[in-house]
């Protein structure tokens, strides 16, 4: 009886997914509320995870209850520590969600919500929750390994090293695409500014707390920490209020970029404890409140969405960027579907801390379902925006007009109606000085959250909610640029100490210095050619951005087929191997567009060549041309970038083929490098 | 009653989690240990150098 009825439960999830699907995809001309997109992604995530996933679990990895995991054979008591499933699940949902999954489908929306929201629901669940549960459980029965340490042992020495010169590359376009994200959301605000400027004494304030007045305190010193930021929201209305504080922060696109710059090489190069950690415990809670708060926020009010299924920029001329629906609109989307990042994260500090095999199941599945959920939460902040606003925020002056009025003509002219005067209207509501232009996805992300969070508690503190939703976005999108500096540097210093070892010890001081300057110069370099770009820079930016993700996912799928093929020669290589074939036409489509599409507004070397023609027939000003040389070094330096991926991908495929066609021709052993079999001894109780 | 305990009991033990607190308190066990500022240092810097060496999901 019992087994019927789940039956029929599923079957009605399955009908529910259906039609929530059908009247999605069917609905055209009049706004349809946002439930319609929750229910279709929660039914169809439910069914992904109770079937495919433990198909996944139960018939290919056979995951055994039985077989003690790292976390109980290892138990160190720091690392290696068996942990409750829900527990372990959260934390690894903190360590996985990033602005990735917020942001790209805020810009992918300019296609319209359908596109964007149907790769996020079926991504998820074919691709990206495949992806991290299959390297999280390599991981698990290989000891807790990392991703370039499997690529090495299942692939290759060329494959291992491949990965990490291409997991660092990726690092520096991510930083540099994060930080433009930031100054964005930061120029000319002195509301946001100080907030964002004020968290980081709050950030000191709280190192010397936790070291030296009441040490071990986190919970209670982020508390403080919390509480002190949301004093720094309500102050920064004053600041930026008062005529002698004001210009102290309102700051431009440059000056922003050179102070993030500089707090990168000093957040990277000052002990952790007294910056880094501090932020870092403050923004996970800020992150994980604020997810919250954004689900329960959308169920009870359950906003209408504005924006239509698809707009006229599917032809592939949109102003957030350029380039049709395949590719871009996968590209852009990145982490909300599949991210080669939590490639990284799925082999990190979670194999060591599962308890029980099958933990695994619903912390390496379940947990990007999640983050899809978080994606589609994104997509519906986005549209609930009026269309017109929506392109008002997101679009650059090189493209819509350098004064408001052209601004909102040009965007009228296409369909999406909206005055100066409404614009105004809204800066005013949330305390800024103007909306036009602010490229990058979080302002128009902050303004859609505010929208449902106001409709809740009053359009009085509609200014309260954007600055909330602008600082929540910036501290911890901060957190990752310091955080990630830091360990750029590490990268940096593990290639180079093969050439000579004392280059690679991280606590030698001049290596500190050198390497933290090389790491932030990188990054630095692209922030100063996004900030520079006249089209935004998000434009060029964020797609190298998401093919760069995107092929470090495909490193950790081919790692992933590698192993299946090794487990079960090709009875379930398409498991893995059809996202990665779809990964790989993606991204080289992609790729290929953004170097050689004559298009300028699309290839970056039709974009050096029309300028370089410009400069050359004069219809470029002379006080220009330095300008003009700098971007056209930027264009061909993007292109170069872009081709290096493909051939360090390139690489790792041909490496990762050579291996599958050897062990499904019998010529090369399917060694399955796994940690041999010891039987649990874990009670149910000790979790 | 009994549920809306359990969830209490795993939300707070998901924020100890994320804030080391529980970390700390198993290596303050396994090292038989008394809490101290200067423990709480050791721990905290092998703890840090660890976290903070592997990259930040985006």
């Amino acid at each position: 009886m019992k087994r019927v009825l789940a039956y029929v439960a599923w079957a009605a999830v399955a009908l529910a997914a259906a039609f929530c699907l059908a009247g999605l995809a069917l609905n055209r001309g009049e706004p349809i509320n946002s439930i319609w997109l929750l229910l279709a992604a929660s039914c169809i995530y439910l069914l992904g995870f109770r079937f495919y996933g433990k198909f996944i679990a139960a018939r290919v990895m056979a995951l055994n209850d039985q077989r003690a995991t790292p976390a109980e054979r290892l138990r160190d008591g720091v690392d290696f520590e068996p942990t409750n499933k829900w527990i372990l699940l959260g934390h690894h949902f903190a360590a996985i969600a990033g602005p990735g999954p917020l942001v790209g489908p805020v810009l992918a929306a300019q296609f319209g919500y359908l596109p964007g929201t149907l790769w996020i629901i079926l991504g998820a669940v074919l691709g990206g929750a495949v992806q991290d549960f299959v390297i999280l459980f390599a991981s698990m029965r290989r000891d807790g390994k990392s991703l370039g340490q499997m690529a090495r042992e299942e692939i290759g020495r060329v494959g291992g090293f491949t990965a990490l010169l291409t997991v660092l590359l990726i690092m520096i376009i991510l930083l540099a695409v994060v930080a433009l994200v930031v100054v964005n959301a930061l120029k000319g605000s002195p509301w946001g500014t100080f907030t964002i400027v004020a968290t980081m004494p709050i950030a000191v304030f709280m190192g010397l707390y936790l070291r030296y007045w009441r040490p071990g305190k986190v919970l209670e010193c982020s508390v403080i920490g919390f509480v002190l930021v949301m004093a720094s929201i309500f102050l920064g209305q004053t600041v930026s209020q008062s005529a002698a504080l004001a210009p102290w922060f309102t700051l431009s696109g440059m000056a922003l970029a050179i102070a993030i710059i500089v707090y990168g090489f000093f957040a990277s190069a000052l002990p952790v404890w007294l910056l880094l950690a501090p932020r870092g415990y403050l923004s996970t809670f800020v992150k994980l409140g604020v997810l919250l708060l954004l689900a329960a926020g959308i169920l009870i009010v359950r906003p209408q969405l504005q924006l239509p299924a698809f707009t006229r920029f599917v032809d592939g001329n949109g102003p957030i960027f350029a380039g049709k629906i395949f590719p871009f609109c996968f590209i852009t989307i990145a982490c909300g579907a599949i991210s080669g990042f939590h490639s990284l994260i799925s082999s990190g500090t979670t194999p060591k801390m599962i308890a029980k095999e099958w933990h695994a199941w619903p912390v390496g599945y379940g947990s990007m379902l999640l983050e899809g959920f978080v994606a589609v939460m994104a997509m519906i902040a986005a549209s609930v925006m009026q269309p017109g606003v929506f392109f008002a925020v997101n679009s650059p002056a090189g493209i819509v007009g350098t004064t408001p009025a052209a601004a909102a003509a040009t965007i009228s002219a296409w369909g999406f109606p909206v005055t100066p005067a409404e614009m105004q209207a809204l800066a005013r509501d949330v305390g800024e000085q103007t909306l036009f232009y602010r490229t990058g996805g979080a302002p128009s992300l902050a303004l859609g959250m505010a929208h449902i969070f106001a409709r809740g508690g009053g359009r009085a503190l509609v200014g309260f909610w954007y600055h909330f939703a602008i600082m929540f976005e910036a501290l911890f999108i901060l957190t990752i640029v310091d955080a990630g500096t830091r360990v750029g540097r590490f990268m940096l210093q593990d290639l180079l100490g093969h050439v000579w070892a004392p280059l690679g010890r991280t606590s030698w001081m001049p290596g500190v210095i050198v390497f933290s300057a090389a790491i932030v110069g990188a990054w630095g370099y692209f922030l100063y050619q996004g900030v520079r770009d006249p089209l935004g820079g998000i434009n060029s930016l964020w797609p190298l951005f998401g093919i760069a993700n995107q092929l470090l996912a495909a490193i950790a799928l081919c790692v992933a087929t590698t192993i299946l093929i090794k487990m079960h020669s090709a009875r379930y290589l398409w498991i893995t191997s059809i996202p990665l074939a779809w990964l790989l036409l993606v991204t080289f489509t992609a790729a290929w567009q953004k170097i050689f599409s004559p298009v300028p507004a699309i290839g970056f070397l039709a974009q050096a060549d029309k300028l370089e023609n410009a400069l050359r027939t004069g219809a470029i000003a002379a006080t220009k041309a330095v300008e003009t040389r700098a971007l056209i070094f930027n264009a061909r330096l993007d292109a170069a970038l872009c081709g290096i991926f493909l051939v360090l991908v390139t690489t790792i495929l041909i490496d990762s083929v050579r291996v599958w066609i050897g062990i499904l021709r019998g010529r090369r052993e399917a060694t399955v490098r796994e940690a041999p079999f010891v039987l649990s001894q874990l009670r149910a109780e000790e979790l | 009653m009994t549920r809306l305990r359990e969830i209490v009991r795993l939300l707070a033990g998901l924020l100890r989690e994320l804030a080391d607190e529980s970390a700390y308190q198993r290596h303050l066990d396994r090292n038989g240990c008394q809490h101290s500022a200067g423990e709480w240092r050791r721990f905290s810097e092998a703890r840090l150098s660890a976290k903070y060496s592997s990259p930040k999901c985006c």
